[in-house]
């Protein structure tokens, strides 16, 4: 390996992790404008000088002042582990996800797909070390909850993104984004729906959120958690959601594929979509109550998984048609 | 007409419309809010319309009101007459930090002596000072708004409408008098001229005479 | 095996000569047995299953290092993201305590050492013989790609595969009716309760 291609990598890394950094930042604070707005609110105002938009900077700096407790009849290891268990799936998974064409991809990975969603799995452990450890009922249940909810969600969102596998030929990201052609989105459009919403419900976002829900279970597995711990599982939901959404635009939207100037300003198209699709994750959040954890479920099972294997046929039938 | 669906897209129509509304949000410090009429600020007294009932402190429901005084002698208005004993008010505070502006104190007041003001920036560090004394009260006085106009069609407030009455009332006895006095009047001249003109004939005819008299001379 | 498959290279590998891979190979699979270990000798039934993960996870670096990828992001999808969270929530479900469980050993231990021993050798002893003198080139092209693991799945082990599925239909039909009868048994409680009254 030369020196030049260590550069390179070392290069690549910092942007990742800049973008990691940096992007859960941008949509959290959209959440709070676009939130306030849609409820006819003005959000944060005051910190930063401009429409608060240094909002979350000072939401950190707070964090950090705060005292990390650790319950006294808490399982102390894992309980302090959990929250870099949940947090670090997610950048790992930026590491895939291509923004451009190319050599415009953190890792050019064969079986992305797979990587990508594997990954994210991991991350739901995280949520159940903390429910566990915390030594709380309250932490117990919403654990409990977010296992119930990643065995529903994980098989319809694999189950989509096998769709697009199968209409690409491949299951690199990149290689999917290849073969994209723009009747792709018509074709794909329940397959996204539904890769969309099982990542919405993985994410515990609302209206999924009821591992978390505030009125039920106070704070679900992360009852128990303050300071800079809390805020990296805050962090990491919302580096999930860049994930979600990133991962929705490449599989189902084209990522870098845009009505023109593909080629030097695709990642600008990517950042769009990707955004678009931040801002419908927030505005499904203002716009539906939560629904019960029966409901969840049946939605899953009942809905979500008979629509990607209908999907899948669809995908099947059309590509045996067209070769 | 039931898509299945459709509910779901109403509820992000809606947000979304309201997404491109006008907040509601009133940035306090910054910029003033806009009180409606009657707001209860805080409590103003004009001290001069008290006589010292004490109605507002024994109605006052949590008993924040504190009155002091004492009487004094007046010496009687016309020499041989009786002394008069007044009141006189030392002190009349209202603790704030226990009012829940029920207003009850204002409403009973028999003499205007109490006005809700709109003011309402007045916390304080120290409990104590949420007390106002008699002079804090009187400044808040000037404070006090013109009462808002009534609505088109509302009643009319009854103090006017008995002052009303009574004007009219005068008015009628009044326009009765002048009619009568006219009648009089009316009479009167008739008589008059009927005078005058016999006069006036006496004159002529005590002319004529004198003239007479002179050219006779 | 397909051209793709496993090359042969006589000789060029020895024990003496690690290379960094063989070396990460060698730790990591330490790891592995380690947290294996673990696994089966705590008395804190979470910290077993996390163990779990540790080691599952170490599997899939593994696969990772012998360039089979498509196989290792699987362990982890699979074992890692849902077979471990199964575990979790059935822990949870039990309300395992946190702290030691008194009552997780049982007095099978013997026979179940014995059983993971030999099957443990069983399966070094076969493995070794059957591909004593195979050497992965970690230089060349990718052997355990997607493509290729697709087209040995599905060109020269199709019939095991299938069998394979049939039994998973199996094992779920077999969920469903054991699932149904439990539910039977509760609508027939009510009534038997009636009965004592």
């Amino acid at each position: 390996m030369s020196s030049s291609d260590t550069l390179d990598v070392v290069l690549r890394l910092l942007a990742l992790f800049g973008v990691f950094l940096v992007f859960p930042l941008l949509v959290g604070q959209m959440e709070h404008k676009v939130m306030a707005h849609m409820q006819g609110r003005l959000g944060p105002m005051y910190a930063g000088g401009f429409h608060g938009w240094a909002q979350l900077v000072a939401d950190g700096v707070k964090f950090a002042q705060k005292e990390d407790i650790v319950p006294a009849e808490a399982d102390r290891r894992v309980f302090q582990l959990a929250p870099a268990v949940a947090l670090l799936p997610y950048l790992l998974v930026l590491v895939a996800i291509p923004i451009g064409p190319g050599k415009a991809v953190g890792w050019y990975i064969d079986a992305g797909i797979f990587f990508v969603l594997a990954v994210m799995g991991v991350g739901v452990l995280g949520s159940l070390m903390a429910g566990w450890a915390s030594a709380n009922k309250f932490s117990l249940l919403g654990g409990l909850r977010t296992a119930a909810q990643l065995m529903a969600y994980e098989l319809p969102m694999l189950l989509a993104a096998a769709s697009v596998a199968m209409a690409a030929g491949t299951v690199s990201l990149p290689g999917i984004l290849d073969a994209f052609h723009w009747w792709w989105v018509p074709w794909q459009i329940v397959g996204g729906l539904v890769f969309f919403t099982a990542g919405l419900a993985e994410l515990q976002r609302p209206p999924f959120d009821m591992p978390v829900a505030d009125s039920e279970i106070i704070f679900g597995a992360y009852t128990e958690y303050t300071g800079l711990r809390f805020a990296m599982f805050l962090l990491s939901e919302y580096a999930g959601i860049v994930v979600l959404c990133g991962l929705t635009s490449v599989l189902f939207l084209g990522g870098w594929h845009g009505p023109l100037g593909a080629d030097g300003l695709g990642w600008v198209w990517m950042l769009l979509k990707t955004a678009v699709l931040a801002f419908v994750v927030i505005w499904l959040r203002v716009t539906y109550p939560r629904l019960r954890e029966d409901q969840l479920q049946k939605l899953a099972w009942t809905v979500l998984i008979p629509l990607a294997l209908a999907q899948i046929a669809l995908t099947g039938v059309v590509k045996v048609a067209i070769s | 007409m039931n898509i299945p669906g459709s509910g779901l897209a109403k509820g992000l129509a809606v947000t979304l419309r309201t997404l491109t509304r006008r907040t509601q949000t009133v940035q306090y410090p910054d910029a003033q809010p806009e009180l409606a009429p009657r707001t209860r600020g805080v409590i103003g007294l004009f001290e001069e319309n008290c006589t010292v009932c004490m109605l507002c402190a024994r109605e006052c429901p949590d008993w924040c009101i504190y009155i002091d005084s004492h009487k004094e002698t007046v010496p009687p208005a016309a020499p041989g007459g009786r002394e008069r004993s007044r009141n006189v008010l030392d002190r009349f505070a209202i603790d704030f930090a226990l009012c829940m502006y029920c207003g009850i104190c204002i409403e009973v007041c028999p003499f205007d002596a109490l006005f809700w003001s709109p003011e309402f920036e007045y916390a304080e560090t120290d409990i104590l000072d949420l007390t106002h004394e008699r002079d804090r009260l009187r400044e808040w006085m000037w404070t006090v708004p013109e009462p808002p106009a009534l609505d088109p069609a509302a009643e009319e407030p009854k103090e006017i409408a008995a002052a009303r009455k009574t004007a009219e009332k005068m008015a009628a006895a009044q326009a009765a008098r002048e009619t009568n006095e006219a009648n009089e009047a009316n009479e009167a001249n008739e008589a008059n001229e009927a005078n005058e003109a016999n006069e006036a004939n006496e004159a002529n005819e005590a002319n004529e005479a004198n003239e007479a008299k002179g050219d006779g001379a | 095996m397909s051209t793709h498959g496993v090359a042969l290279a006589s000789g060029a590998h020895g024990f003496l000569s690690p290379t960094g891979v063989e070396v990460a190979f060698l730790l990591v699979g330490l790891v592995t047995l380690g947290a294996a270990v673990l696994t089966v000798t705590t008395r804190q039934l979470v910290h077993a299953a996390l163990w779990l993960v540790v080691a599952l996870g170490g599997l899939a670096v593994e696969y990772l290092l012998l360039t089979a990828e498509f196989v290792a992001w699987v362990q982890v999808l699979i074992y890692v993201g849902s077979v471990v969270v199964l575990l979790l929530f059935g822990l949870m479900l039990t309300k395992a305590p946190i702290g030691r469980s008194p009552d997780a050993d049982s007095g099978n231990r013997p026979v179940a050492i014995a059983v993971a021993g030999a099957a443990a050798v069983a399966l070094v002893w076969v493995v070794v013989d059957a591909f004593r003198r195979t050497w992965i080139d970690l230089r060349g092209p990718v052997q355990g790609s997607t493509e290729v693991s697709g087209e040995m799945l599905f060109r020269y082990w199709v019939l095991p595969f299938e069998a394979l599925s049939v039994l998973l239909l199996a094992a779920l039909v077999g969920a469903i009716v054991l699932s149904r009868r439990g539910k039977e048994n509760e609508a027939e409680e009510p009534r038997r309760k009636e009965e004592a009254r």
